[in-house]
């Protein structure tokens, strides 16, 4: 299946409109609701499988010329793994009142990273995410500073690493384990932070 | 803390923070780890730490000055990032690069990829204790460094390609120089093979460690040697192929177990692999211009601007404004040394990139770290690390 059908068929099915800004190939706008759907039928339903999710870029178009609609977009990219190479795009638009896009990360495995870092760096909210925290930014730091209205000169004074006792119980309880005793370093002290530091 | 297992059993785990420096984790990363013994019986991990906004930093220049920020990325082949980044904004214009340029840029990747791959298999060696394979690497390494400095003029970091061509044209000589550096890498494949191939310490390190299926690789979305390890024949050169890859004579290396010793395997032949593709492209360098002309793309040369106005003009405003790429978005994927180092690109037509995102190989791979490691030793977690290659430069941009 080429591009163009596997557009049609998102097209028919999902109501996806083809975007106009993508001149080189083929990216299909679809609504939130139908995210998850859309993503399952290129995954598992289409005769191209597109079994690999190649990226998930976040877009503000606050400062973006002659821009209408809602600010923000998740971008998705697939492709086949078999040759040829084919390869199509997702887009989901966000409005600012709402941040909300349904996770793909129960689809693909490496989504959950991915979502992680398009909510660390604009402060959209994946919904059904697992464990939707910063990725990139430090764990303490405050604001998206990929949204085009975060000064890039500004400076932010972060001292703690994460806390990765809390995720790592997660994670064993993930595999069958059952957590009785917890460790005592999970409950932050005091004294692990310094001076004028934000208390995440 | 204490946990039951599934058994009803009650264990005694130790969480341990390796990380975020540490001498085997080359680069800021960090896991903790619940131990039960030598065992890890679960892992998660955190990045970010080598995290300098390169997307941030990007949207503030002209698209030319993204080029040096792309060495940034896997510092092992700066050469490769800026040609993938460079590639996607010529797409973006749709034109055609000359023969030379074509050529040369398939010679200096292959020399990258030989450089980065020599580079994983020496650090991989190191961590598990072995220290000649680094020195026989690290041999034909230098020559291609040595290379670099006469054709860019900078050993790690060398911006050489320029969006419509080239920094600048090959110097005299260059052709001997990469024979030369072939042959050593050769000799070095000869010697590193011998060191590794029935080496049983190595092989008791490394066979068998952090296997991962086909399936669960291509879920997590892993691309290059590491996927290829596990038995995947997909390679971007071939797939969707550029600079006319698919024309010269060369095989995509596959490997069976996806274990540890895989992953090395795979990128000691794909070397072999990339001195075959640059003996066939240095046969192919016929002397021609390496830029194309076209003002509004490519920069025009000092020569002109000293000689007419149109010359002049073209350099003022191609540095001042930057260059208008056309109004759209659009993303393309590259075959790099660590696997698709891809750029979602996001451009309104001003001289200035409006978004752009990087799609970097390394964090899908360190993505799924916990699961080759967990069940496994302690000791291994770092030979699985090595073998991943994991780049923090890329890994945190």
């Amino acid at each position: 299946m080429t591009a163009e059908e596997i557009f049609a068929c998102l097209e028919e099915k999902f109501g996806a409109k083809r975007e106009t800004l993508d001149k080189w190939g083929v990216t299909a706008v679809v609504s939130a609701a139908y995210l998850h759907n859309a993503v399952e039928f290129l995954k598992d339903g289409a005769d191209a499988k597109f079994d690999m999710l190649v990226d998930i870029a976040g877009i503000d178009y606050l400062t973006y010329p002659n821009h209408e609609g809602p600010r923000f977009a998740v971008s998705y990219s697939f492709k086949t793994v078999a040759a040829p190479c084919v390869r199509v795009r997702l887009k989901v638009l966000v409005g600012e009142d709402s941040l909300k896009v349904p996770t793909i990360s129960d689809l693909y495995a490496n989504a959950n990273w991915y979502e992680r870092e398009v909510y660390d760096q604009f402060g959209i909210v994946f919904e059904g995410h697992p464990d939707l925290r910063r990725l990139l930014n430090h764990v303490e730091f405050v604001g998206h500073p990929l949204r085009k209205d975060y000064p890039a000169q500004k400076r932010q004074w972060l001292s703690t690493n994460d806390y990765l006792l809390p995720t790592l119980e997660k994670r064993l309880e993930e595999l069958g384990y059952r957590v009785l005793q917890r460790s005592k370093e999970v409950e932050p002290n005091d004294n692990e932070f310094l001076e004028g530091s934000v208390k995440a | 803390m204490i946990v039951l297992d599934k058994n009803g059993e009650k264990l005694n785990l130790m969480p341990l923070n390796v990380g975020p420096s540490h001498p085997a984790t080359h680069g800021c990363l960090r896991f903790m780890a619940a131990m039960d013994g030598e065992t890890i019986v679960a892992s998660v991990e955190e990045i970010g730490y080598l995290h300098r906004g390169f997307e941030k930093m990007v949207e503030r220049g002209t698209w030319q000055q993204v080029v040096p920020y792309t060495d940034r990325l896997n510092y092992c082949s700066a050469i490769m990032n800026n040609i993938a980044y460079c590639r996607a904004v010529e797409n973006m214009f749709g034109v055609e690069l000359p023969e030379r340029t074509k050529v040369l840029r398939v010679i200096v990747n292959e020399l990258s990829r030989i450089n980065d791959h020599f580079v994983c298999v020496a650090a991989a060696f190191q961590d598990l204790g072995g220290t000649t394979p680094f020195m026989y690497a690290f041999n034909p390494r230098e020559e291609i460094m040595c290379i670099w400095e006469k054709l860019t003029g900078a050993r790690l970091t060398n911006s050489f390609a320029r969006i419509g061509g080239l920094y600048r044209d090959s110097y005299e000589g260059f052709e001997q120089d990469v024979l030369a550096a072939l042959d050593s890498t050769e000799k070095a494949l000869k010697d590193l093979h011998a060191c590794l191939d029935r080496n049983r310490i190595f092989l008791d390190r490394t066979v068998g460690i952090g296997k991962i299926s086909a399936e669960r690789a291509i879920s997590y979305g892993w691309t290059g040697p590491c996927l290829r390890a596990s038995g995947v024949a997909s390679d971007l050169r071939k797939d969707e192929p550029y600079y006319d890859y698919e024309t010269y004579d060369w095989e995509v290396v596959v490997g069976t177990q996806g274990d540890c010793n895989d992953r090395l395997q795979v990128r000691l032949a794909e070397i072999e692999e990339s001195v075959k593709i640059v003996r066939q492209a240095l046969k192919r360098l016929t002397p021609g211009p390496v830029d194309i002309v076209d003002p509004r793309i490519r920069v025009p040369a000092h020569k002109l601007a000293y000689q007419d106005m149109e010359g002049l003009i073209g350099r003022f405003k191609s540095v001042y404004e930057g260059i208008r790429v056309p109004e759209g978005e659009y993303y393309c994927g590259s075959e790099c040394a660590n696997g698709e180092l891809g750029f979602t690109i996001v451009s309104d037509g001003s001289g200035h990139p409006y978004r752009i995102k990087v799609r970097p190989p390394c964090l899908t791979q360190f993505a799924a770290f916990h699961e080759l490691v967990e069940g496994g030793q302690l000791a291994d977690s770092m030979a699985v690390l090595s073998g991943l290659n994991i780049i923090a430069g890329e890994l945190d941009r």
